[in-house]
């Protein structure tokens, strides 16, 4: 029945985070013992900026049901303007995800600072909500899509 | 024999730790002591700092964890200064360490220790807007991440009650209670006073209704409601009444008059007040009632500007210290004095009283401690006669930071690094 | 030496061990079929940060003779050094460990147990997978010289060449007029508080030509620099008819050339230039310091002067800091000549930041002075019209007019941020790299800011500057110590490469050059930070993130798929 399938779906999403702000945040939720659904694996990176195109799309075209990227907030990047440039991929990868028919609201950029473990807790929640509502990704069931 | 090569840092605020890596890194032994159980200093205090409004735990995180894990800097938290005899090369100073009850060593940070204990106490840290254990850590993110006990408050330590809850709940062992107090000598060539400030709490906070009327608050106490790490997770929620307030007034100056001089910081963390307020709040109206903007930085006069042209209405006071705050039916009312153009009064939901930064209060007893003079206005005076110094009236003994005067960040770090050239030309 | 890969599982007390079944981990990872033909060590450690832990992690790496480490505790943010100074006791590459993060991310904030332990497994297995295409990774020295160049020669430029050559360092002092000095020299008195000797920039300069240190070049400017921290081949070439140019290497070089008054064209409003009698309060110095007293064109004395603080503020955009107190020194001038000069003071806020700055206002606002708050203010010749603040409207009729123009970045500031590459701050003074951490720093190391060029100030933050950037050199650039620079770094791969130089636009640090002769970029890895922004912005894929290139990334991403 297609309602246990929903149910059946665990997604997989992939968290890009930057090593001085989302991913110390996320050390601080997990410290301050918030429950996050454990759906999203990170994947620690220096800096946001070291995000390629390639490699989102790679991640999606492997199965990623879901793709979080997370810096530091404007003017805080470590490294001076790193995340101004993963700002500008990001809006390109979702002009790309529209061409590709792929939903872009399965991409997510979210600019995290060190002190924010609540925010942190909140987005990942809230994003591996939105990707059970979405569904798995359509690569999944039909390669051909 | 000369122990130039060992620098003591009186004070783990930014300047306090920016200087002893600076030292560290050319081989200087530093010891950093500290009265806290943490580092860190006021800064840590802020969500975010004034001009770029960058995140402070974000910007400070790197450095404690770089001090802590620095081979060259000893660490002396809990401590203060006691003695110093001797002179330039060759200084003898004798620390107090109070004891912390729990190991540094063995702690993990696990934070086991904290819900069991069955005391109840305010925070300082906090601005006593939240509450800790007897057995704490002042904030979330706290480095050293490993509590201290209040032998004051604890059940056991103050011979109260037997209790072993905190002892219990470790499976590290870290819990100490016959960890005493220890005095401790060290020789150092050198010392650098960074021993920051306090906020003014003089007799104008009280005329201001401060205390008496809830919503009344003070610098430090917003900067602690708006943090995320702090005891409302960041919510501007008001102490009575309303929960969230629809108009706020930011009073500029507080204290000027009064201690003769300006701050230099208040007008820029008002603007940042009134950034936070609208961020938070953006139906919300704000007042900034001020008698001279003071934006001496390169980068300040912008987000003046900013906060001038679309955030906050601007009111001209002729004279700081001069508005009169009374409780109105559950709102506040600042009575302004009479301009063509100006209001009479304005009814808000809450106040913030900016207040001017004064010395440190352990600064009296550490001049005398180290001999050194004051200025008129309490702060360590620099040696007279000489420009662009932080050099003391003592050689030798050096003066950084808001301890020297009030001052921004960035002034702090540059005298804390002019302090760190000042002890290479002295020592070598 | 045949692949042997140590996997260490930290209990971290009760942490770890009670929300995740290490056995089970053990057990799943030991048997998995990825694994079949790779020789695996897995063990469980009650603390591994502790003393004995570490000891026992070194003993293990040594005795099996491990080629790769993977270590399964805290956050990497917590002892990913530790770890990394373990392999350095021992001949285990510290490149080919990675640290698995299992508590705060794992065991910490998924309580089920069973889905925590899925996790757990998870990020190991990724790890192994990834350090099995990590690569040794080996620091490079480099040698330095310790030796420094000072572009300025003002009271900032020379208090870091005196400063610097008395700890031994050679100096090369760089100057475009024909003597040192700078701005100072123009002044009768110095703030604060003109307690300080007049003659302090005269002895300055007696100091710097008799230090053997110190090599000052008048009448000239950079022409080149080339390098990084440690080692810039500069070129200084004179400005004179005879062009001779001197080249030689230093390891930092301190920009330290200062400021100038905004210009006089933008001062028409305030009718300088059409009136003799409107002045700048620099020129009212250098009138001070020639004849000893203020007096008009005519050479009578004024009877009357209006003050005129703020002007171009707002035109610039910011505050120019110092003015308000200097303005307060001339009125000193002025009151010292003439009890009964009739002195108006017209100003729109007092930047007054200093501890002793208000007490000199209130001094001198004692001395009979007329300080007139403004909202606006226009002068036609020597007539001044303005608006209080509390919107009165009023005129003044005055002998004299003295501006406090804007403090602007010196002649030649752009030119010299372009030549080096280093940024600019909107105001047009040189960009620091941080303002509270590294606020003397630029974001290319080994060249520091100082003085008046970094931004508007006074004559004692121009020294403390300078003290400061002292401290930073002596600290960062000891003579016979190598620098190691950072190890993570991007390299280009040459056949790959188009030479769009897309990748040298967007570094912040100016690591990337492009090479015409072979029309590829090249990364100075002594430059480079590692942050990956070159790689995410390569068309071609042609750049490579030491230590988080793109297979490596695909090993966790395709385990957190799988």
């Amino acid at each position: 029945m297609e309602s246990n399938g929903k149910e059946k779906f665990t997604p997989k999403i992939v968290g890009y985070l930057c090593n001085w702000c989302t991913y110390a945040a996320a050390d601080l939720a997990g410290s301050s013992k918030l429950e996050i659904a454990p759906n999203l694996t990170v994947i620690r990176v220096m800096c946001s900026s070291r995000i390629d195109f390639n490699l989102v799309l790679t991640t999606f075209f492997n199965g990623a049901d879901g793709i979080l990227i997370g810096g530091c907030h404007p003017g805080d990047c470590h490294y001076d303007k790193g995340n101004y440039y993963t700002r500008r991929r990001y809006a390109m990868l979702k002009s790309v995800f529209k061409t590709l028919k792929i939903d872009p609201e399965r991409l997510q950029l979210a600019w995290i600072s060190a002190s924010e473990g609540n925010r942190y807790a909140d987005v990942v929640n809230s994003f591996t909500e939105k990707i059970k509502k979405l569904g798995p990704n359509p690569l999944n069931e039909n390669p051909y899509y | 024999m000369s122990n130039s090569n060992n620098v003591l840092i009186i004070g783990a605020g930014i300047a306090g730790m920016q200087a002893s890596l600076m030292l560290a890194k050319a081989g200087k032994k530093v010891v950093l002591v500290e009265k806290l159980p943490i580092i860190g200093g006021n800064t840590i205090k802020n969500e975010e700092s004034f001009p770029n409004l960058e995140c402070s735990t974000c910007m400070v995180a790197p450095v404690q964890q770089d001090v802590l894990q620095n081979d060259n800097i000893e660490v002396m938290t809990l401590s203060e200064v006691k003695a110093v005899n001797g002179q330039v090369g060759n200084f003898t100073v004798t620390i107090n360490k109070k004891a912390r009850y729990v190991s540094l060593t063995e702690c993990i940070g696990c934070g086991a220790c904290y819900e069991p204990c069955p005391v109840s106490l305010q925070n300082e840290w906090e601005e006593n807007l939240g509450k800790k254990k007897a057995i704490y850590v002042p904030c979330d993110g706290s480095l050293p991440n490993v509590p201290a006990i209040n032998s004051g408050h604890c059940l056991r330590l103050s011979g109260k009650k037997s209790c072993n809850a905190c002892a219990e709940a470790c499976m590290f062992g870290a819990i100490n209670f016959s960890d005493k107090d220890e005095q401790v000598k060290i020789e150092v060539g050198a010392i650098i006073i960074a021993t920051g400030f306090d906020l003014y709490g003089g007799k104008l906070l009280s005329a201001f209704g401060y205390g008496t009327l809830p919503n009344v608050y003070t610098s430090m106490e917003f900067e602690r409601l708006y943090a995320s790490n702090g005891p409302t997770s960041g919510e501007l929620l008001l102490r009575k009444g309303k929960k969230l307030p629809d108009s706020v007034a930011i009073v500029h100056c507080i204290g000027r008059k009064e201690l003769g001089y300006c701050s230099g910081v208040c007008c820029m963390y008002s603007f940042k007040y009134a950034h936070f307020i609208k961020d938070k709040l953006p139906e919300a109206t704000v007042y900034n009632i001020y008698s001279d903007i003071c934006v001496p930085n390169k980068s300040y006069q912008s987000f003046y500007n900013k906060i001038k042209d679309s955030n906050s209405t601007f009111i001209f006071q002729s004279a700081p210290d001069i508005v009169q705050i009374a409780g109105n039916n559950g709102k506040l009312q600042v009575k302004l004095t009479a301009g063509k153009g100006s209001k009479n009064s304005l009814n808000v939901d809450m106040v913030i009283l900016s207040c001017a930064l004064v010395p440190a209060k352990t600064s009296k007893e550490l001049a005398d401690i180290l001999g050194i003079e004051r200025d008129r206005k309490g702060f360590f005076q620099t040696r007279k006669g000489y420009i662009g110094t932080v050099q003391t009236s003592v050689d030798g003994i050096f003066t950084v930071g808001c301890a020297e005067g009030p001052k921004d960040i960035e002034d702090s770090v540059i005298q804390a690094e002019s302090a760190v050239g000042e002890v290479f030309s002295l020592l070598g | 030496m045949s692949t042997k890969i140590g996997i260490y599982i930290c209990e971290c007390g009760p942490n770890i061990a009670d929300n995740i079944n290490i056995d089970e981990v053990i057990e799943r990872i030991s048997s998995s079929e990825d694994y079949k033909n790779k020789q695996l060590i897995i063990k469980p450690y009650k603390l591994l940060c502790s003393n004995e832990g570490k000891e026992y992690l070194e003993k293990e790496i040594k005795d099996n003779e491990l080629t790769h480490l993977v270590i399964a505790a805290c956050s990497p943010r917590d002892h990913e050094i530790t770890f990394i100074n373990i392999c350095k006791k021992t001949k285990l590459n510290p490149y080919l460990y990675k640290m698995v993060n299992i508590r705060e991310q794992c065991a910490w904030m998924i309580p089920d147990k069973k889905k925590a332990t899925e996790k757990a497994i998870s990020y190991i297995k990724a790890a192994i997978n990834r350090v099995l295409h990590q690569s040794v990774l080996i620091e490079k020295q480099l040698d330095s010289n310790p030796n420094v160049l000072v572009i300025g020669g003002g009271i900032t430029g020379m208090e870091t060449a005196l400063s610097l050559a008395s700890k031994q360092r050679r100096v090369y002092l760089v100057e475009k007029n024909s003597i040192l000095g700078g701005n100072a020299q123009s002044f009768k008195n110095l703030l604060p508080r003109q307690e300080n000797n007049t003659d302090l920039v005269a002895k300055k300069i007696t100091a710097i030509q008799e230090n053997e240190n110190i090599e000052v070049f008048t009448d000239s400017k950079l022409e080149n620099a080339v390098g990084f921290f440690g080692n810039f081949e500069v070129t200084v070439k004179s400005t004179k008819k005879d062009q001779t140019a001197n080249e030689f290497v230093v390891g930092a070089i301190v920009l330290a050339t200062g400021f100038a008054l905004m210009p006089t064209e933008k001062l028409k409003k305030h009718a300088y230039g059409k009136d003799d009698n409107v002045y700048t309060a620099l020129e009212i110095e250098q009138m001070m310091k020639a004849k000893g007293k203020i007096v008009l064109k005519s050479g009578k004395e004024p009877k009357s002067v209006g003050l005129i603080h703020c002007v171009g503020r707002e035109d610039r955009g910011y505050c120019s800091r110092i003015c308000c107190n200097y303005m307060l020194k001339i009125i000193s001038y002025l009151k010292d000549q003439s009890d009964t000069i009739l002195i108006k003071d017209f100003y729109k806020d007092l930047c007054l930041p200093h501890k002793y700055d208000q007490e000199y206002f209130d001094t001198m606002a004692k001395k009979k002075v007329d300080f007139i708050r403004i909202s606006d203010i226009t002068t036609k010749k020597t007539h001044i019209t303005y608006t209080e603040v509390n919107g009165s409207k009023k005129e003044a009729d005055l002998d004299m007019i003295i501006l406090a123009p804007a403090m602007v970045p010196a002649e030649g500031t752009e030119e010299l941020a372009e030549l080096l590459n280093v940024p600019l701050h909107p105001t047009k003074f040189f960009q620091e790299a941080h303002s509270q951490l590294n606020p003397i720093g630029t974001s290319l190391e080994g060249i520091y800011i100082a003085g008046g060029c970094h931004g508007p100030q006074g004559i004692s933050e121009s020294v403390l500057q300078a003290k400061a950037v002292q401290g930073k050199i002596v600290t960062q650039l000891i003579p016979g110590e190598k620098i190691i620079p950072e190890v993570k770094v991007s390299e280009i791969i040459p056949d790959f490469c188009m030479g769009c130089q897309t990748c040298r636009e967007v570094c912040c640090y100016g690591a990337i050059t492009f090479d015409p002769e072979r029309g590829i970029c090249v990364v100075n890895e002594a430059i480079c930070r590692g942050c990956g922004n070159c790689v995410g912005s390569c068309p071609s894929g042609a750049i490579r993130a030491k230590h988080f290139t793109t297979i490596q990334i695909h090993q966790e991403m395709k385990e957190a798929i799988s």
